[in-house]
């Protein structure tokens, strides 16, 4: 950005920039946590309640990776954030994976409302298991990554650009990348798509459906697990609660982007995050919630499937 | 059952034999110590007893009160309300007439309607709900500032030490946040001191950059945050990155070692107002050693203010020759004592008429050393 062009920049102008840039950050989040809510139901059609709390479990084990490493002494931080990478999205896999063959499996061809319910009860049980295992105080950690740019006129307005933001900008838009192509050109994404059209055809194909469907779970896990270490890093704090809010909104954004299109929860997500954004920055910020919540129900009623969801067909 | 009424009986021949033990001691003034010895919150009634008993014992070795001893007589109202009533209709049935406690203010308030009845003198050292004395009680007092006085305190301390050119006031939209940001803005609008945001933020939340972003354009300076302190962390934190510096203040709820933890660095300097650490007061040092030689921890916010409450009774006991609770209320109101917690006097509803928070200045390591004045 050319210092001209900066200048010319007013101090309105500026604060919506950097409001702009707070919001695509939270939004970013959102849209990681979100893709895992909409994988598993366009795949089975049903909404995977326990989702926020792999989010925090892979929040947890990051930190617990990071600390740990940082207290064997090493100060190498790219290779910490890797391995905690790793090790987080690899154990919340496990997590995604155990969840789908404890709490759906079992109840595959049942009455939808069962593995809703026993959704809900994984939910509560993962959340109760890290208060035990962990405590339920706040676990904090020292910022890792800090500094960043600033730009605009510092007699006007300073718009600030974190490093961690950039680095959840760049994460996020790799994770849905890599996710697209997946699903659009891998053997394994032909199967998830063909599943989700018709999972009795599928069968019949030959296409192992239950594996197929524990991918996804384990899909949308390892991302939130990427969402748990981003936020982590960002905020320096999780506890084990941080799930049931980070799993409404992502579930909200799903919703709003049309639950069961990929690249409906990635823009849900966005326009959620900027909405929160700029709903606090020109009104108090109490009102953030009900102005997002109100977006949504608005969206709900006159497009009923979400923003890029397909129009619901019955199926005869 | 059977078994149940069998202990009750025996309980109440032992209380008959104490009870009778101490008639013939007539030589005794019994204080009844309410408060929670069993439950969830039994540590806070044990720095109530730790203070009581430390008062009452060194009252004794100096003579006692008008040529009686002190005698410490306790009461466990596991800080339940139901409890509590029961307590206090007991200490009435058992002939005493000087209460310290209770603890909670919800086992406070109605075992105060049970003494002003039935003429017990009452003094809490910990309850700080303002309703408890807002019944126009005549025998009901405490040791310890409201809630409600941090607020109030804290707009003088930013009116007349800080000056800041723009402030802001955040609060977290629950009972004691908002209403504490409430008596702040108040307290400064008063004083002709307009901020120029108030603003709710939701409990729970991770992001305030949008808010910062916010405080930053309107150039704040200074910030009153009403709350607790994980938000709070989490703004300071998300501040610092965002090389926000303003000021930043908020009550005793924010006042946790875990705020350092959060916020780091950026901890460095907040203020806060919080109930004053009378264990460091030179004067009670020498008790404070006492304590201390019994193996006890006199750190306890409860234990000087208990320590007080004794005081009080007994100064008034020397000073008017009568244990007679509605002559000693009367004597309480119009006079002021000298105690562990400083100087008292009452107002006339037998609340305290200084404060006893002070406002201090939060460190990175997780302390805390009172403010500049």
């Amino acid at each position: 950005m050319s210092f001209d062009l900066v200048f010319t920049m007013s101090e309105a102008s500026l604060y919506f920039l950097q409001q702009l840039i707070n919001g695509l950050t939270i939004g970013s989040t959102y849209a990681l946590i979100a893709i895992g809510y909409t994988m598993v139901y366009g795949i089975i059609g049903m909404i995977n309640f326990a989702h926020g709390e792999i989010y925090m479990i892979g929040s947890y084990i990051s930190f617990i990776v990071i600390a740990g490493l940082l207290g064997m002494g090493m100060v190498a931080l790219p290779v910490i954030l890797v391995i905690a990478l790793v090790v987080a999205v690899l154990m919340a896999s496990t997590y995604g994976w155990t969840v789908e063959r404890v709490a759906y499996r079992p109840l595959r061809g049942s009455n939808r409302l069962i593995p809703l319910i026993s959704a809900i009860g994984m939910s509560i049980f993962l959340q109760n298991y890290v208060v035990l295992a962990q405590g339920s105080r706040d676990v904090a950690l020292a910022p890792q990554i800090s500094g960043g740019w600033t730009f605009g006129d510092p007699q006007l307005f300073e718009v600030s650009l974190s490093y961690m933001q950039l680095l959840i900008w760049i994460v996020t838009l790799v994770c849905m990348t890599v996710l697209t192509l997946f699903i659009s050109r891998s053997r394994m994404g032909r199967a998830c798509r063909a599943c989700s059209e018709d999972q009795g055809m599928t069968n019949l194909l030959g296409i192992d459906t239950n594996r197929t469907i524990a991918m996804t779970f384990v899909i949308g896990a390892a991302l939130a697990a990427v969402a748990g270490l981003l936020l982590g890093l960002y905020y320096g704090v999780v506890n084990p609660f941080v799930g049931f809010i980070a799993g409404l909104k992502a579930f909200t954004a799903a919703v709003l982007g049309g639950i069961g299109s990929i690249p409906g929860a990635m823009l849900g997500g966005l326009i959620l995050g900027v909405t929160e954004a700029l709903t606090s920055a020109y009104f108090p910020s109490e009102y953030k919630d009900v102005v997002s919540f109100g977006l949504l129900i608005l969206i709900l009623l006159f497009r009923p499937s979400g923003l890029l969801g397909k129009p619901e067909v019955e199926k005869v | 059952m059977k078994q149940f009424s069998r202990t009750l009986l025996s309980v109440g021949t032992a209380l008959a034999i104490l009870g009778s033990a101490a008639a013939v001691q007539a030589e005794t003034l019994k204080i009844a110590l309410a408060g929670p010895a069993t439950g969830p919150v039994a540590q806070y009634g044990d720095m109530q007893k730790i203070g009581v008993i430390a008062a009452i014992e060194d009252i004794n070795k100096a003579g006692g009160v008008n040529g009686m001893q002190l005698e410490g007589v306790i009461y466990d109202d596991a800080c339940d309300p139901k409890q509590a009533v029961a307590v206090a209709n007991k200490i009435v049935n058992d002939g005493i007439t000087h209460v310290v406690g209770h603890l909670c203010s919800s086992s406070t308030e109605p075992a105060a309607d049970v003494y002003e009845e039935e003429g017990v003198l009452m003094i809490t050292a910990a309850s700080t709900s303002p309703t408890i004395t807002e019944k126009g009680h005549q025998l009901i007092f405490r040791t310890i500032g409201l809630d409600s006085l941090q607020g109030s305190m804290a707009a003088d301390y930013i009116a007349n030490t800080v000056k800041p050119k723009t402030l802001a006031i955040i609060h977290d939209k629950q009972q004691y946040g908002e209403g504490l940001a409430q008596t702040v803005k108040d307290g400064l609008e008063a004083k002709g001191i307009t901020p120029v945001m108030f603003e709710g933020v939701t409990p729970g939340d991770k992001d305030f950059s949008a808010l910062i972003a916010k405080l930053k354009k309107e150039n704040v300076d200074f910030v009153y945050y009403g709350g607790y302190h994980p938000e709070l962390g989490l703004i300071l934190r998300q501040s610092a990155e965002k090389s926000f510096d303003a000021q930043f203040m908020g009550p005793e709820g924010i006042v946790n070692a875990d705020l350092a933890k959060i916020a780091g660095d950026a901890t460095e300097g907040v203020l806060a107002t919080a109930p004053k650490s009378f264990d460091q007061n030179p004067e009670n040092k020498a008790r404070v050693e006492a304590i201390q030689a019994k193996g006890e921890d006199p750190s306890g916010p409860f234990v000087f203010t208990a320590y007080a409450a004794v005081q009080v009774m007994a100064d008034t006991i020397n000073a008017t020759g009568d244990s007679d609770p509605f002559k000693m209320a009367d004597y309480i109101r119009s006079h002021s004592f000298d105690t562990s917690i400083g100087k008292v006097a009452y107002d006339e509803k037998g609340d305290l008429t200084e404060s006893t928070f002070l406002v201090y200045s939060l460190h990175k390591d997780g302390s805390k050393t009172p403010a500049a004045q």
